[in-house]
């Protein structure tokens, strides 16, 4: 049974078909990619599949469980996180805070615990607190803890929200353009770290993104979308040679 | 039947106000997205100006001794100016200094309360407990069609709100300032690329949102002629509700909400206990706000990613 | 030993306070400051929770504070007390004073409900519109008190003296000073806990970045709901205590003025900081207190050099006209507040050393 299992998925904006019969079948460990000019309706997608917007038509599977119509945090709890084409920290909370606040969902007590400080409350703190050291030292983020993200420099921003995404526990991370606003040789750390992450959390990504040498370099298949339609779909060497994605990309070359 | 079609006018009547007051509101809340939660006191300070301005004017006791016509052509106009001048030294010692330094819409809607407060209790402080009356100003004649008796009066108010109505649409749909005010609402920053002063826009904006405030506290004045100070907060919030009903923003909103918010007070107080009015109306303020948080001409707010 | 220093502390004063009240070194002006200095502590920081945390503008605070007023009142009247109302006590005055947290729980719990009028629409807006409908629940709470005649209508509601008579029955202390103090203590103490807890920062996360915050699988309507409960909770809590203190409440002693007071002290401590709305809670009482005094002085003394004509009396209604001022003078020269949005131990680290607060 596929991780992730989208189909026939629809979404209208008033008049405006954002979205046609979009189908999509993520596997455990898959890295795919969706691609697609400027306004195609890829964030579309994200949005839809994390719950964000509820689809006009068609069907979300995740984990098994139908997901049409929950509320986004009820997605991210079955293990599904994301991550934002403009940066969304919690700027003012320190960097930890942010890593921990991704975890509530498993918090496992409540307003009552946490006035009276039971040892339900100190435990799930507890461990809390390890996983988050946890993942901040495995991102390379320890010594930022302390720090607002807002004071830190834009790559590592990212690397914060990449590091909250995956404290969540997620089994299928969403990156919405991780390399927007890096240069040349961030983007080559990026990849490296996309794939490492890939390997060392075992678990499934799927991406939209600009940048050709990012998804070409990573991804295991693409999706290619124009207008809320999907043009082709296929490995990057097959996108590559796709007279509908040029077309797509350059403009009809009889113009 | 007649009763109802008495309460009828009487709605329009109350309506009337409402819909003079809330244009004002939802004039600049269209193009700074800030509620100015003073309007209500300016439509008070409108009607305390038009008391002092006839008090003046007028032959008994007057400084000028006109008559009761010629004291009401000269009151209109005066009393629009100077609450328009009212609402734009609000502007220019209140909100001004906030937006120039970029403030929080927060700290700016925070001010707006408070100088509502001001105005109010300053006015209470200064001129004291003392009710105030209008002057008459207008010989009440009664028209009665069938058993339904109308006076002059409401007439020249419900006649007014409409022609104010049009006049506004006129400006705001037709005129080089109107298209300016339209163009603020959609983009602040772009504006000023266009040649077209921001600041101007604005000070008209308040200008014109405070000289029918103004006009709305004469015409209330006239109407039921005992001023207090606290008259414009509960009527001012329900002018707010009215705005929020219609959908802020939209001078149509503004309009309709106005009238469709005192039919419904009227109704209310018709058939319940008067104490009761409020009670409606807030709640049912608090109904749309969480079922259509746009109102009735509002657009669905969308969140994007 | 560090952990419990300001416990150990606050202990102290209270335990002080108390002893001075007992023995009559506090006159009864300067104990009545004190308590509604209690009172606007509990009243203001409970707001900041909303207001200051989690970054919403309820302007309708007292609405809820009203609910708990009459809830409990009406429960300690009907408990305790012979009245019209509800015949004899239902339960032996004797009772009073170790029943007494029944009655704050009741109206904790009934303003906490009151607090969902709020709340529920709060999924859908923010800002303005959020700021309109609180509003719009203080005049609709205000307004049905006023239209149940049973409990006095728009007269008022009296009768809480009397279980204030009871507790001093079965012991002569200044009852409602300890119940302040206790509710004070509670208050700052769940509110800090609450803040520091993973759990709470929930509330700020939504305040933050609210996007995120459901998207990172924070259940952000849960966090309105306990936010916007826990605070009109507490408010209500305030104002049980303030109904016991005056021995009286009519609807229109929390109406908007009373929810203004409330931002004031929020924002003259700066949101989010708790430590600074306390102070500046602790300010705001006496700047009103001095007011009392400062405005007839100021009066007596601008008649005396003729800069006011006779027939013109200086108020006391220019309080009004101050606090609203000193807001917007506020707004226009240091928006975050005193504190801004930080903690009294971070504006001065050494603090630190001497306090932990767990």
């Amino acid at each position: 049974m596929p991780l992730l299992e989208v189909n026939h998925l629809t979404q209208r904006f008033g008049g405006l078909q954002a979205l046609t019969d979009f189908n999509m079948k993520i596997e455990e460990h898959d890295l795919v990619g969706l691609i697609g000019p400027n306004g195609a309706g890829k964030t579309t997608v994200f949005n839809l599949v994390s719950g964000f917007y509820t689809p006009s038509e068609g069907s979300i599977t995740f984990a098994g469980e139908a997901t049409r119509g929950l509320k986004p945090h009820a997605v991210t709890s079955l293990g599904m996180a994301r991550t934002f084409q403009n940066i969304r920290l919690w700027n003012d909370l320190s960097v930890l805070d942010n890593i921990r606040l991704a975890q509530t969902h498993w918090l496992g007590y409540g307003f009552l615990n946490a006035v009276l400080r039971t040892k339900k409350y100190f435990a799930a703190e507890k461990r809390i607190e390890e996983k988050s050291r946890d993942i901040l030292e495995m991102m390379d983020l320890s010594q930022y803890a302390g720090e607002c993200p807002k004071n830190l420099p834009y790559g590592l921003q990212r690397r914060v929200e990449l590091a909250r995404a995956l404290s969540t526990n997620p089994k299928l991370l969403l990156l919405d353009e991780p390399a927007a606003g890096l240069n040349s040789a961030d983007i080559d750390g990026l990849i490296r770290y996309i794939r490492w992450i890939h390997d060392e959390f075992k678990i499934s990504i799927w991406m939209i993104e600009h940048q050709m040498k990012v998804v070409m370099s990573l991804c295991q298949r693409l999706t290619v979308i124009d207008f809320g339609r999907t043009i082709a779909v296929g490995t990057p060497d097959e996108i590559k040679a796709n007279h509908d994605v040029i077309k797509a990309y350059l403009g009809d070359d009889n113009l | 039947m007649e009763q109802f079609i008495q309460q009828c006018v009487n709605a329009m009547q109350w309506g009337s106000f409402y819909a003079l007051i809330a244009l004002g509101y939802t004039l600049v809340y269209g193009v700074l997205r800030l509620i100015n939660f003073a309007h209500g006191d300016i439509f008070m300070v409108g009607a305390y100006i038009s008391f002092f301005i006839a008090t003046a004017l007028l032959a008994q006791g007057g400084l000028f001794g006109f008559s009761q016509g010629v004291t009401l052509a000269l009151t209109i106009p005066l009393t629009m100016l100077l609450t328009s001048l009212v609402g734009v030294t609000l502007e220019r010692i209140a909100y001004r200094p906030l937006r120039r330094k970029g403030a929080h819409r927060l700290y700016v809607v925070i001010t707006a309360l408070m100088c509502g407060l001001v105005l109010e209790n300053g006015n209470l402080a200064i001129l004291g407990a003392s009710r105030k009356a209008l002057p008459n100003l207008l010989e009440k004649q009664i028209y009665t069609f069938g058993t339904i008796a109308v006076t002059n009066l409401k007439l020249w108010v419900i006649l007014a709100a409409f022609l104010v109505f049009a006049g506004l649409h006129f400006v705001v749909t037709k005129t080089r300032i109107g298209m300016a005010m339209r163009a603020v609402s959609w983009n602040r920053f772009a504006l000023p690329l266009m040649g077209i002063p921001l600041d101007s826009v604005i000070v008209f904006t308040f200008m014109l949102g405070s000289a029918i405030a103004g006009l709305g506290g004469l015409l209330f004045a006239m109407s039921y002629p005992v001023l207090d100070p606290y008259m414009g907060a509960m009527t001012g919030w329900k002018a707010f509700i009215a705005a929020v009903v219609g959908g802020i923003g939209d001078i149509r909103g503004a309009f309709v909400g106005g009238f469709l918010l005192a039919f419904v007070e009227i109704m209310v107080a018709a058939f319940l206990p008067s104490t009761f009015r409020d009670l409606f109306a807030f709640s049912i303020l608090l109904i749309i706000l969480w079922r259509k948080p746009t109102g009735i001409f509002g657009l669905p707010l969308t969140t994007k990613i | 030993m560090k952990r419990h220093t300001i416990n150990i502390i606050f202990l102290l004063a209270a335990v002080l306070l108390v002893m001075a009240a007992q023995y009559g070194l506090l006159d009864n002006y300067v104990l009545t400051v004190l308590m509604f200095m209690g009172i606007n502590v509990i009243f203001a920081t409970s707001l900041n929770l909303v207001n200051g945390y989690m970054g919403e503008f309820s302007c309708g605070h007292a609405g809820f504070m009203c609910v708990g007023a009459y809830v409990g009142s009406l429960m300690s009247v009907a408990f305790f007390t012979k009245s019209a109302l509800f015949g004899g006590p239902l339960l032996s005055p004797g009772l009073a004073p170790f029943l007494f947290p029944l009655v704050l729980l009741g109206a904790f719990v009934a303003a906490a409900l009151c607090g969902l009028i709020v709340a529920l629409p709060s999924f859908n807006t923010r800002d303005d519109y959020l700021a309109i409908i609180t509003i719009a629940a203080n005049y609709i709470i205000i307004s049905i008190i006023e239209n149940i005649d049973v409990i006095g209508g728009p007269r008022g509601f009296s009768g809480m003296k009397q279980t204030v008579s009871a507790m001093r029955h079965v012991a002569d202390i200044p009852w409602m000073l300890l119940w302040v103090i206790v509710g004070v203590f509670i208050c700052v103490l769940a509110l800090y806990r609450l803040m520091t807890s993973t759990y709470g920062k929930g509330i700020s996360a939504v305040c933050q970045n609210e996007v995120a915050a459901e998207i990172m699988g924070i259940n952000t309507n849960r966090v309105k709901i306990m936010a916007f409960m826990v605070s009109s909770g507490l408010a209500g809590v305030a104002g049980v205590l303030y109904a016991h203190v005056y021995g009286y409440v009519n609807p229109q002693a929390f109406n908007i003025m009373k929810s203004t007071e409330g931002l004031v002290m929020v924002y003259l401590g700066g949101m989010g900081s708790l430590s600074g709305v306390i102070m500046a809670a602790i300010a705001f009482t006496l700047l009103v207190e001095m007011l009392r005094f400062i405005i007839p002085a100021a009066n007596d003394l601008l008649h005396f050099v003729n800069i006011l004509p006779d027939s013109f009396e200086l108020s006391q209604i220019w309080k009004w006209v101050i606090i609203p001022l000193i807001l917007i003078m506020l707004m226009q020269f240091r928006p975050e507040g005193i504190l801004g949005n930080r903690e009294l131990t971070q504006v001065f680290p050494r603090l630190k050393r001497w306090i932990t607060l767990k």
